[in-house]
């Protein structure tokens, strides 16, 4: 499904060239539970971005199922992870004018879903992730775990072939975190969604079925 | 979507309130100022386009080789008449007429009324509307007359008034009833009834009544008559004009023909161009500073959204990150300045009944009520927002939307930085707007003040002036000056005296002077006044040489005395023109014997050079108007009554109109007092635009760098350290702003004032005033707004990382 080769991104500082990323290469497959796991620093935000398509290596080949996303243009490349990929954040980046209702919506009005389908596809999905009563409020009425569960039903709710997680459990305590993940190993195993996750935590790292090691931009353990 | 944009727009203008109501505040004042002008300029633009056949209206307009030879607005009595019967093919119809001022009265109401005796197709031909009458035969028999529906009122109190009677006096002092035979509706605007401020007529008398009058229209001898063509479809108005020459120069003498060439001017150009397109000129400058000031409140709106891009910049990233294209996000940004655009628009509508007589006032106008304007108005409102909405989001939605996700996702200003130059080029752009706006409103201000503070080389105060009844031939003018005399035993009176002219500029007439024996050929185009032998010493106008007019005794020939100008332009020593006779061409053509030499006195406005002028005898000119009172210092009040009950005396039934000399000098300058009005009006609104912008960014500013301000707190820095670093991005601002104001500001106010043949320099001071005012003010703003950050307890909004 993901296929990187050789993958570097650096950045310069003065003189010195800075690697961010340093001869990736990497393979995931349809229905993984991968866990990026390094010290701060290494480079595991980096690499989910490139895996997500919003950011771009500076050298090195990637594929996505069949496409050469290192030759796509921004457009194709938007068209590509708009429609294949869920983001979650460690920060949940709700929108903060919108209701929650409203927030796990957007997205299907990027991609130009009938109102009438939007409908039910929001309503299930408030249902599956029992916040219903919560649809009229805003972010900043809600707790951070139901905030970050609002976000992952609106990374869902595009029925993507991946989501990718970057520290979802960061700003949540312990409980929270364990209902997150909780959820994400359900959505793996019985949805088959394919999920990469960025995480400090062993004990996160533990839900996945496979865990990468990251120093200084390199791969240290797969 | 688009429901989901406005949704969000409204909840973020909701949010951020101050952003919001600065934002819409500035462009609603603008929006307001510009629907002032706009309605202002639609006003002045559809005068006389309501007239029936506009297209085909013109007015005879006479060029003179020498401008102080004769009226350009006039010409003789019958060449309308004349075109009309020799070239019917050409012209359609014609129209004259001869105004008249004269006392008409209606039992105890009395008053002095600008009367307009012409030919009695008028109505037909322009298509004026009568409430009540005929139109074919309303304006045919003698001794009736036509009145608009606003004078049925003032002299009856009701409109109905067709079979009544109202008394006019004539010139000798006669009087007749004329019966009314038309009741006109309100004219739209238009040059026949409105021609210019001294011919405001609202009473319309046939032509064969103007004999009562002793005037006559049908004679080559009168070059005073207004004249009107209806032209025939495809008639060319420049042939019709050399045709018009060629009628003239038939029926005038060669001397004068060769003097005057008449030609046509549409009446729907007319308004516009006349009096040196002085109101063309002042709808170019309210237009500009109309778009100025609307291009300053797109300025702040531009300015406030992409300072506040750092808040939205997560937004912006989690859109994109979901699926959101570039287009999608400019839309968004598009909708949010369309809807703020929208709101100012419905405050602004709001602002304009609210401010309405506020600007009818500034622009001597009546403008419309809001519900007077058509649906089809409304829609161009509409469109205008809409399109004001785009014009001001475009450019903040391309920078924002065009944010890498990433970096916007981490809140990183990445390429955001390079837009601090031109967003503060724009901040440049309106403070330098702000400071030729008020620059130029000082500069007008001071020579407004100066038309009234310069010595005019005679004596204006405590004079009131009032118009006397005509009577013009040797009998009337004995009368007249036995009343001048019976108003100047009055104790209270220091002088009085009966004259045609006031120095108001309004001249009677020119004429061609020459010295006796020499021919006209030599001759001088001067200004005759018709002046009584106490018109100089009430108003105090100095003489450089001789005697006053009938002091010289013994002269058989008639008297008269000159200014300085009009002895060197007849290249004449002032110290040794006593004794010179002079012959003038018209006016019957009579020599007179020059007694004195007055100083040089600013008779007209400051605009003209003083011209050459003949104050002649008024008993050998036989003509009058005023009489002019001046009053000794005392209780003004008290002294005007006592003139009223004198007056009212000697003459009874007829109204005491006075006029201090004052007041009609500051209508001789009613353009600048408006445009001095509106530059101020102009001068608050940008202001206020440009503060509200300060204070904008200023609040913008504080909260992105409340952390670095804690950051300086805590190392140690007073209070005035961190406002002085807030200050000092501001008055670098201004002082740019200014340096490039002065030289603009200068450069418009030169070429303005040049127009003056009188005028102030323009020195340092109205440019270091405005300098300074925008410095203090801004400088004040910025040091109240962020003293509250600067005293905040630093630990708070460290913590906020």
């Amino acid at each position: 499904m993901i296929r990187l080769e050789h993958i570097y991104k650096w950045i310069n500082n003065g003189a010195a060239r800075v690697f961010l990323l340093k001869d990736v290469s990497l393979t995931i497959n349809e229905g993984e539970f991968v866990s990026i796991m390094g010290p701060s620093g290494s480079g595991k935000s980096t690499l989910l971005n490139v895996i997500g398509m919003l950011d771009q290596a500076d050298e090195g080949n990637y594929f996505f199922f069949d496409d050469a996303v290192h030759q796509l243009k921004e457009k194709q490349r938007a068209k590509l992870y708009k429609k294949n990929i869920g983001f979650v954040f460690q920060a949940y980046h709700l929108i903060d004018e919108l209701t929650v209702y409203e927030n796990i919506e957007t997205p299907l009005l990027y991609h130009d879903v009938p109102s009438a389908e939007r409908k039910s596809l929001v309503a299930d999905m408030l249902d599956r992730f029992q916040i219903v009563g919560k649809k009229d409020l805003f972010p900043s009425q809600l707790s951070g775990g139901q905030q970050q569960l609002v976000g992952i039903a609106r990374a869902l709710i595009i029925k993507p072939k991946i989501i990718l997680a970057d520290e979802p459990t960061g700003n949540l305590n312990s409980k929270q975190g364990e209902e997150i993940m909780e959820l994400f190993s359900q959505l793996n195993q019985e949805q088959g969604v394919t999920i990469i996750q960025v995480t400090h935590s062993e004990k996160n790292a533990a839900y996945g079925s496979r865990i990468i090691q990251l120093l200084d931009g390199m791969i240290a353990e797969n | 979507m688009i429901k989901q944009y406005f949704t969000i727009a409204w909840r973020s203008l909701a949010k951020n309130k101050m952003f919001s109501l600065i934002n819409i505040f500035g462009l609603a004042a603008g929006i307001c100022f510009t629907i002032v002008i706009v309605a202002y300029c639609w006003l002045q633009l559809s005068v006389n386009r309501d007239l029936k056949n506009a297209d085909h209206q013109y007015i005879i307009q006479s060029d003179w080789k020498d401008k102080n030879a004769g009226f350009d607005l006039a010409t003789f009595g019958p060449l309308a008449m004349e075109m009309r019967r020799q070239y019917p093919e050409l012209v359609k119809n014609y129209f004259r007429f001869d105004g008249v001022t004269s006392n008409v009265s209606k039992n105890n109401t009395a008053f002095r009324e600008n009367i307009q005796i012409g030919d009695s197709q008028m109505i037909e031909m322009y298509g004026f509307k009568l409430l009540q009458g005929n139109p074919a035969t309303a304006m045919r028999e003698p001794f009736s007359a036509v009145i608009t529906e606003k004078q049925a009122i003032k002299y009856f109190g009701r409109k109905d008034v067709l079979g009544e009677s109202i008394t006019i006096e004539s010139f000798n002092g006669s009087k007749k009833e004329f019966r009314i035979t038309g009741v006109m509706k309100t004219p739209p605007p238009n040059s026949v009834t409105f021609l210019n401020r001294d011919n405001d007529n609202q009473i319309f008398l046939p032509e064969n009544t103007l004999s009562y009058f002793g005037r006559d229209l049908n004679t080559w001898q009168n070059q005073h008559i207004v004249g009107y063509l209806e032209l025939q479809p495809g008639a060319n108005a420049k042939r019709v004009g050399e045709l018009m020459k060629v009628t003239l120069s038939s029926n005038i003498s060669p001397d004068l023909a060769s003097q005057v060439r008449p030609y046509l001017v549409k009446l729907t150009d007319y308004h516009l161009g006349k009096e040196n397109a002085s109101v063309k000129k002042m709808l170019y400058t309210l237009a500009f500073i109309a778009l100025f000031i609307l291009g300053m409140a797109i300025v702040n709106f531009i300015n406030l959204s992409i300072s506040k891009a750092s808040e939205r910049m997560r937004e912006i990233g989690v859109r994109k990150v979901l699926g959101s294209s570039k287009a999608a996000l400019i839309a968004q940004f598009l909708s949010e300045s369309v809807l703020i655009v929208f709101i100012s628009t419905v405050l602004s509508v709001g602002l304009y009944a609210f401010l309405r007589p506020y600007f009818n006032g500034v622009l001597n106008t009546e403008l419309p009520e809001v519900f007077a304007y058509r649906p089809v108005q409304f829609f161009y409102l509409f469109v205008f927002a809409l399109v004001l909405g785009i014009a001001a989001g475009i450019y903040p939605a391309f920078i924002l939307s065009s944010l890498q996700s990433v970096d916007s996702l981490k809140g990183r200003l990445g390429s955001m930085q390079q837009n601090v130059l031109l967003r503060k080029a724009l901040i440049i752009l309106q403070f330098s707007t702000a400071a030729i706006v008020l620059s130029s409103a000082l500069l007008i201000s001071a020579q407004v003040d100066y038309f009234f503070s310069k010595d005019l080389g005679y004596n204006k105060d405590f004079i009131v002036t009032a118009q006397m009844p005509r009577n013009w031939n040797p009998e009337g003018i004995r009368k007249v000056e036995q009343l001048r005399d019976r108003f100047a035993e009055l104790p209270i009176v220091q002088n009085a005296t009966v004259s045609f002219e006031i120095p108001d500029g309004n001249i009677s007439g020119s004429s061609i002077i020459y010295r006796f024996g020499q021919d006209s050929s030599q001759g001088i185009a001067a200004q005759i006044l018709s002046v009584d032998k106490h018109y100089l010493d009430t108003y105090k106008i100095p003489l450089s040489a001789g005697l006053n007019i009938d002091n010289k005794a013994g002269s058989l020939l008639n008297q008269m005395v000159l200014n300085e100008s009009a002895c060197r332009a007849l290249k004449l020593d002032p110290q040794q023109a006593a004794g010179q006779r002079l012959r003038l061409v018209g006016w019957g053509g009579f020599v007179g014997e020059i007694v004195g030499v007055t100083k040089d006195i600013n008779f007209g406005p400051l605009q003209q050079k003083i011209a050459p002028q003949v104050y002649a005898d008024v008993k050998t000119v036989n003509i009058y108007r005023f009489i002019s009172i001046k009053l000794k210092a005392g209780n003004i009040p008290d002294e005007i009554q006592t003139l009223q009950n004198k007056w009212a005396s000697l003459l009874p039934g007829t109204p005491f109109e006075y006029r201090f000399m004052d007041e009609m000098l500051a209508k001789t300058y009613e353009t600048e007092l408006q445009l001095k009005k509106a530059a101020y009006a102009a001068t608050v609104l940008s202001i206020a635009i440009v503060l509200l912008g300060v204070i904008g960014l200023v609040a913008q500013n504080v909260s992105k760098r409340a952390r670095e301000i804690g950051i300086r707190k805590v190392l140690g820095s007073s209070i005035t350290g961190i406002i002085t670093l807030f200050l000092k991005e501001f008055i670098v601002i201004i002082i740019i702003a200014c340096l490039i104001a002065c030289p603009i500001g200068y450069l418009i106010m030169h070429r303005w004032l040049s127009d003056y043949a009188y005028h102030v320099a323009i020195n340092a001071v109205p440019f270091s005033i405005s300098v300074g005012i925008l410095l203090i003010v801004t400088i004040a703003l910025i040091a109240l707004q962020t003293f509250k950050t600067a005293i905040a307890n630093p630990v708070k909004s460290i913590r906020t990382e």
